[in-house]
């Protein structure tokens, strides 16, 4: 390999790191690294066949220490970069609980095309066996997140949401840096939007 | 205890209409075992054990279908029930924060169903699939689920890296599945005397009485909890 100081691997490992460091909810999808890993592959790939042709010529068993390095580090790349892809699957699975139905249009830039169609498949997968929870009377898995403590809560609205209807007719102006005392299996959405904020 | 006692009371109020449902669930079946008269209680017991067993255990268990639809079916006959109650009652308030309870326990339960069936799907399903129709794991409606993510799962890692491989590097999903660690430790209470519960690789043996705890891999006594003779805690 042309390359002086880089060993086998150390694309697809930079893949991981960065993956873990990141603070974001999810960063943008590396399409160089991955790529990058790929060709590495590739080439490795086919610098093997060659050998292994040459060592069926020849016999040549000097050749088997190589070709076994090789593909260990086939492997390694190859477990990587489906590491990396399992990872960032993983966090747009925790979205779908988090944010609901639909990606936030800032994170949106970061995933590609698949991913994005991933998102939307496994949105829907979620939305249907929730419905048909129960015979056909269906559960809210996404609501109930935290055993409840009590029935109602105290919440601040954080920005201006307009008239907001609980399920007995009452309407509740929600306005900003107003605070009210509402049922909290009601407005358990609300508070995961973020738009309104719970105080103690 | 007062809000126990009185989610008791008010269940036993309706306990004609579960056992009646429950009949239906039997017939359903074509279980031959006599219809035991069983209360909302009972359901909600067996409910709660079956939420515990499933957050402790690191295998799926048993689905519950049964006894989620029958409970599902309560929470709403009681809700119904509870329209008529002035809401300033401080048993309207009690009963609220029950089927809150109820409704909490039934929706971790499933969800937490589904975080395993998520992280082990092949493998679940590869096993459902060995198992007779009355001792699957999965209901119908996870079986569907499972069998969808594994394929959206598969479809993004196709598209974004599997495809762009050499062929005889492509295939090999069988290396991609994995299983749940089931020497696990879990903690566990016996409910029943059981003798003879062979622990460690010595062939070590420890009777079990009941009420008693104990720390042990998950495996070793996986067919005790299977048999409700012990749960996890």
């Amino acid at each position: 390999m042309s390359r002086s100081n880089q060993m086998f691997g150390d694309n697809a490992f930079d893949l991981l790191k960065d993956l873990k460091r990141s603070a974001q909810t999810i960063p943008a999808f590396d399409d160089d690294g991955v790529r990058q890993v790929l060709e590495e592959i590739k080439a490795i790939f086919e610098e093997n066949v060659a050998q292994a042709s040459s060592y069926n010529n020849s016999g040549d068993r000097s050749l088997w220490p190589l070709l076994n390095y090789r593909h260990a580090a086939l492997q390694r790349n190859k477990r990587c970069l489906l590491a990396y892809l399992y990872e960032r699957m993983q966090r747009i699975k925790a979205m779908r609980w988090e944010f609901g139905p639909i990606i936030p249009s800032d994170i949106k830039q970061a995933l590609c095309d698949p991913e994005v169609q991933f998102f939307n498949n496994y949105s829907k997968s979620l939305a249907s066996y929730m419905r048909s929870v129960g015979d056909g009377q269906g559960i809210d898995l996404t609501g109930n997140l935290r055993p409840p403590k009590s029935l109602y809560i105290e919440v601040r609205c954080v920005e201006n949401y307009g008239k907001f209807e609980l399920d007995d007719g009452e309407v509740v102006h929600l306005k900003k840096n107003s605070q009210h005392y509402l049922p909290r299996a009601q407005v358990e959405p609300l508070v995961r939007q973020g738009i309104l904020q719970h105080i103690a | 205890m007062s809000d126990s006692e009185n989610l008791e009371q008010a269940l036993n109020e309706h306990d004609l209409s579960t056992e009646a449902a429950l009949a239906d669930v039997n017939e359903d079946d074509d279980e031959d075992e006599d219809a035991e008269p069983i209360t909302a209680q009972k359901v909600l017991d067996i409910l709660e054990t079956a939420w515990t067993n499933e957050m402790c255990a690191p295998e799926l268990l048993q689905h519950q279908t049964d006894m989620l639809e029958l409970m599902l079916s309560q929470v709403a006959h009681m809700e119904e029930q509870m329209k008529d109650l002035d809401k300033n009652d401080f048993r309207f308030v009690v009963h609220q924060m029950e089927l809150e309870r109820i409704r909490y326990i039934m929706a971790s339960y499933l969800r937490c169903r589904l975080q395993k069936i998520e992280a082990f799907t092949q493998h679940i399903i590869n096993q459902d699939e060995t198992r007779d129709a009355a001792d699957k794991r999965l209901s119908s409606e996870e079986a569907k689920y499972a069998q969808d993510f594994a394929q959206h799962v598969d479809e993004y890692f196709t598209k974004v890296a599997t495809r762009y491989m050499p062929n005889q590097q492509r295939g090999e999903a069988e290396q991609r599945i994995v299983a749940p660690n089931l020497m696990s430790h879990v903690f566990l209470k016996a409910n029943v005397a059981v003798s003879g519960v062979i622990v460690g690789v010595d062939d070590e043996e420890v009777d079990l009485t009941p009420g008693s705890q104990h720390i042990i891999p998950y495996q070793l006594v996986a067919d005790l909890v299977q048999k409700n003779q012990a749960q996890l805690i």
